[in-house]
């Protein structure tokens, strides 16, 4: 992990303890016109733009208390700063979960997670953060705190503060307090792979999923030198381009049910599925998690496409780095691709250039995840277009932080 | 507005929309002075049918061209009163926008015209597997449009989320006059989550034109159950139990005595009518599970004391049953010649409290009260049953509609679960949000409609929201339109 200081210039950190020391910290700086570099768990701080402007660190690790869990209304109230496994163990007592696979779980804090509305594999059958988050509060770029939402599963009072800003990078307030909805832990989970020797292959599968009787929690196509010895998946033999994975959980009957229902599916479909051994599982979902924060891979890109074309995509990356890790949400239609080599053109060129116009064409768009040269990073690069409603975030965003001062210069914004 | 500009304005919207797309005899207008929220009225002074995104721009850049508000329709069944016209103006009907663009099984997505009433869809996908999962129960008339606005729920929330969670992407029209796409057939749309904002934004933020929604694919089955209870605390507590259990119904809806008998009535379905309260149950998913969760259910409904537990022994009779649920308020006709829902949230545990106290609070007010409540979400419609023509009645309901919602505050719930804040629940804001909360959905709200003029004085109490200001100073129609006899029902 690089040190906190290369990654932000940070005059000074600061810890506050509680909501309202940190409301006064952020009511000072916007007096000074401080710069504001909310920080997590710091497992992501390269995520978004390199900040240039020195400003200060402001630690949520301060903030990490449960305020309420009431197990039997399924909701939990937190502070942001609490770490994602902290929070998962107070959900295990209860044999709660909140179904959403994040890498580093042991550092990354849910304030962080939501800021940048991470999500993993079981997105397909869960959702992603923006589902899960039903109450908010935040300190603005001035020093105001301000709410949404409340604690209960159902609510329209207001406008949607969570949904505003989950995905927000911490530009228009400071997450201080969480209320999320939270699911029971299913009792068993199980996966089905099948390995594919073309994308076409790996489509006809896939499609397949569409008409599919089963529910499954996670639809994966996984791609690459990273996948290629796995301990779940086995040894992947030359000439087969990768394998689709299907995640089901449920009660054991449910999950037993679906893996044989699958099984046949594919097989008449010309597949050759396997199941994952059960002492394999946990660590499939592990490795599921924490791919995009592995290895070594120069540069890191998510893609969001209509799930159709994804494979499309996926082929134009190959030839741009035929060696490079992929994971494919593909159920969902995102890419992940952890790429080694990508010609000479330079980073813009290459975003700019090739990958996001492969990716509109499929009514998608790519972001940027990390770059080992943070510094080349342009705004057009790691964020594309935000299209002919980024006037109304830049106006939203003028409006709750006027000056500037929340990670400044690191979201999509322009100017 | 001015009698001056009037004759001017309605020229141009013909001009638009062509001479049949314009209403502006008194006699028309009338038919849209409310939406189902009846005790506040008010004309519009036009009311308008555009046919596409680029005819809705162009009626905003005409309202804004003279100055007038203008607010979205669908169809008009809102409760809160998002569809009043304050302050007169253009009343967009977007009910002609109507078209399904496209049906996207693969990537499991359609495209929807605002106008488009939520069961055409689902008809629309008949046969193919799929579904668009919010089911609120007036989807028989109620537009995707103004679910989206409104972000509605229905009785299957609990398991599949409200509107939100199944839209992916809007296109709208701007108060400015601008088309903006935010979102759309992928997942995850770039920068800030505008889809998010609008959604439930009750038609204060733009005006949607196009809608990209989610598809769900059908379970393979269901089971559906009918709890019978003596006591409105046992099937409360059940409630608790089946979720405590780990188990997430497709749907848990409680239906009290009152409301039996009503419904009884209107569909002999064979309720029995001696009991307190029943609940009815489905659970869905794929057939293997399903026996054991309906066996599990059971056993819990009986060990929360349920006198029986029924099935619904075939899909005709499931139907039926859901008939009943759903029409359960046109039954309440006939109870009572009016009648005034709530809609109030309290945490699911909290649901025997805040039974108890609806119950103390109608006999406080010589209220009677009769229930319904989509009580996996703690989401709960009180129906406060009266004689309209008696005042004093109106006063004793309106009182007691407070206290109930008060309760709900108290309990850490919410005064509105689906049906929005619109006019209706303006007094409670200042109840759940502090100043600087709503000061924080006030800059929201400017980013967007900075003028104030699309649906002003809706959703949030501040004197600026009411973004009426001309010339710095308000805009004294949108006070004097309004009857102040009945702002008492604020
Ligand atoms: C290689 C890589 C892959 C990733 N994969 C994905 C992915 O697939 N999808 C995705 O969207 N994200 C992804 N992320 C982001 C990352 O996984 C999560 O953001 C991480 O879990 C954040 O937790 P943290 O506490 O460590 O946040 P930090 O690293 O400390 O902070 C992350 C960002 O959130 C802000 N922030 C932190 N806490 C708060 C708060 N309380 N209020 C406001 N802002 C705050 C910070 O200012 C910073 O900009 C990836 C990151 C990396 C490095
Ligand atoms: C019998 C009955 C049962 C009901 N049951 C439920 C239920 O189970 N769940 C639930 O959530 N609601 C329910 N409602 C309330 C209502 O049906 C919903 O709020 C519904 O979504 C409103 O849709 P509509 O087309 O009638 O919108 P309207 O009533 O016409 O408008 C509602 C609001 O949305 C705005 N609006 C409408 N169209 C647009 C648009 N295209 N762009 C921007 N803003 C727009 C309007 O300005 C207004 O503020 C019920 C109502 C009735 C009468």
């Amino acid at each position: 992990m690089i040190a906190l200081t290369e990654l932000l210039p940070l005059s000074d950190t600061l810890t506050p303890a509680d909501q309202a020391e940190l409301t006064q910290i952020v009511r000072e700086a916007y007096v000074d016109a401080t710069p504001i570099y909310p920080i997590g768990g710091g497992t992501s701080l390269d995520f978004g733009l390199a900040p240039r402007d020195a400003g200060l660190g402001l630690a949520m690790r301060g903030l990490k208390r449960v305020i309420d869990y009431p197990a039997r209304d399924m909701t939990i109230t937190v502070e942001a700063g609490i770490t994602i496994d902290a929070l998962a163990a107070s959900l295990a007592k209860e044999r709660q979960w909140l179904p959403i696979d994040l890498p580093n779980a042991h550092q990354a804090t849910l304030g962080g997670v939501i800021a940048t509305n991470t999500y993993g594999a079981r997105r397909y059958g869960n959702g992603t953060m923006r589902d899960y988050v039903i109450g908010i509060a935040a300190v603005d770029g001035r020093g105001s705190m301000f709410h949404g939402g409340g604690r209960v599963v159902k609510n329209v009072a207001g406008y949607d503060f969570c949904k505003l800003l989950t995905g927000s990078l911490g530009t228009l307030g400071v997450i201080t307090q969480v209320t999320l909805k939270v699911k029971p832990r299913p009792e068993c989970s199980r996966f089905v792979a099948c390995r594919v020797r073309n994308l076409q292959a790996a489509d006809r599968l896939l499609e397949s999923m569409v008409t599919t009787r089963t529910m499954p929690a996670a639809v994966e196509l996984l791609i690459g030198p990273a996948w290629q010895n796995d301990a779940a998946l086995g040894q992947l033999p030359a000439g087969e381009i990768g394998v689709v994975v299907v995640g089901f959980e449920g009660t054991e009957p449910e999950v037993a049910w679906m893996v044989s229902t699958l099984f046949n599916q594919w097989h008449r479909l010309g597949g050759n599925p396997v199941a994952v051994p059960d002492d394999q599982t946990e660590g499939l979902w592990t490795r599921l998690a924490q791919f995009p924060v592995e290895g070594s891979a120069a540069l890191v890109i998510k893609a969001s496409l209509r799930p159709s074309r994804t494979q499309n995509f996926i082929a134009g990356i190959l030839q741009i780095d035929p060696s490079c890790d992929i994971q494919s949400h593909a159920g969902n239609g995102n890419v992940i691709a952890r790429l080694s080599q990508f010609g000479s053109g330079g980073i813009s060129n290459l975003l700019v250039g090739a990958l996001q116009p492969a990716a509109v064409e499929h009514d998608g768009k790519v972001i940027v995840l990390s770059y080992n040269q943070p510094s080349e990073l342009t705004r057009q690069a790691v964020w594309g277009s935000t299209g002919d409603a980024g006037s109304i975030m830049e106006e939203i965003k003028r409006r709750f932080d006027p000056k500037n001062l929340l990670n400044r210069g690191r979201f999509a914004y322009a100017g | 507005m001015s009698a001056a500009t009037l004759p001017n304005l309605v020229d141009e919207l013909r001009g638009v929309v062509g001479f049949d797309g314009v209403l502006a005899a008194h006699a028309d207008l009338v038919v849209y002075e409310c939406d189902g929220f009846v005790i506040e009225k008010n004309c519009p002074d036009v009311v308008v049918f555009p046919r596409t995104s680029q005819q809705v721009a162009d009626i905003v850049r005409l309202a804004n061209k003279h100055g007038v508000p203008f607010v979205p329709r669908g169809a008009g069944t809102s409760l809160a009163g998002g569809c009043l016209p304050v302050g007169g103006g253009v009343m967009i009907v977007l009910t002609r926008m109507k078209a399904i663009e496209e049906i996207n099984l693969r990537d499991r997505y359609a495209i929807v015209q605002p106008g488009v009433v939520n069961a055409w869809l689902n008809q629309a996908l008949k046969g193919t597997g799929y579904h668009y999962a919010p089911d609120p129960s007036s989807q028989g008339a109620c537009t995707i449009g103004g679910n989206v606005a409104t972000n509605s729920g229905g009785p299957h929330t609990l398991k599949y989320g409200v509107t939100v969670n199944h839209v992916l992407g809007v296109e709208a029209v701007l108060p400015d006059g601008r088309i903006v796409q935010v979102g759309g057939p992928t997942e995850d749309s770039a920068g800030l989550d505008l889809v998010g904002a609008i959604v439930g934004s009750e038609g204060t933020l733009a005006i949607v034109t196009k809608a990209w929604v989610r598809l769900t694919r059908d379970p393979e089955g269901c089971r559906t159950m009918l709890g019978v209870y003596d006591s409105v605390d046992d099937a409360s507590n059940t409630i608790s139990e089946i979720i405590g259990a780990g188990i997430i119904p497709a749907a848990l809806e409680m239906m009290d005595q009152g409301i039996l008998v009503a419904v009884e009535q209107a569909f002999n379905f064979g309720f029995p009518l001696d009991a307190q309260a029943i609940l009815l149950i489905e659970v869905d998913g794929v057939e293997a599970g399903l026996d054991a969760q309906r066996d599990r259910i059971i056993e819990l409904c009986k060990k929360c004391g349920a006198r029986e537990v029924r099935q619904a022994k075939d899909a005709a009779e499931r139907l039926l049953l859901w008939k009943c649920r759903k029409q359960a308020f046109g039954a309440v006709g006939r109870l009572s010649p009016s009648y005034c829902t709530q809609d109030g949230v309290v945490p699911r545990t909290k649901l025997p409290h805040i039974s108890r106290r609806i119950r103390e609070i109608g006999e406080k007010y010589s209220v009677r009260i009769v229930n319904v409540f989509h009580a996996g979400d703690g989401n709960i419609h009180p129906i406060l049953l009266f004689d309209e023509r008696d005042p004093e009645q109106i006063m004793r309901v309106l009182a007691a509609s407070t206290e109930i919602l008060d309760e709900c505050i108290n309990c850490g719930g919410s005064v509105t679960g689906e049906h929005g804040i619109g006019v209706e629940k303006i007094g409670f804001m200042h109840k759940m949000f502090t100043i600087e909360d709503i000061d924080a959905m006030e800059r929201l709200r400017m980013a967007f409609n900075p003028d104030g003029r699309l649906s002003p004085c809706k959703m949030l109490p501040t004197a600026g929201a009411c973004g009426m200001e001309q010339n710095g100073k308000p805009h004294e129609k949108a006070i004097v339109q309004i009857r102040p006899g009945r702002r008492a029902a604020l």
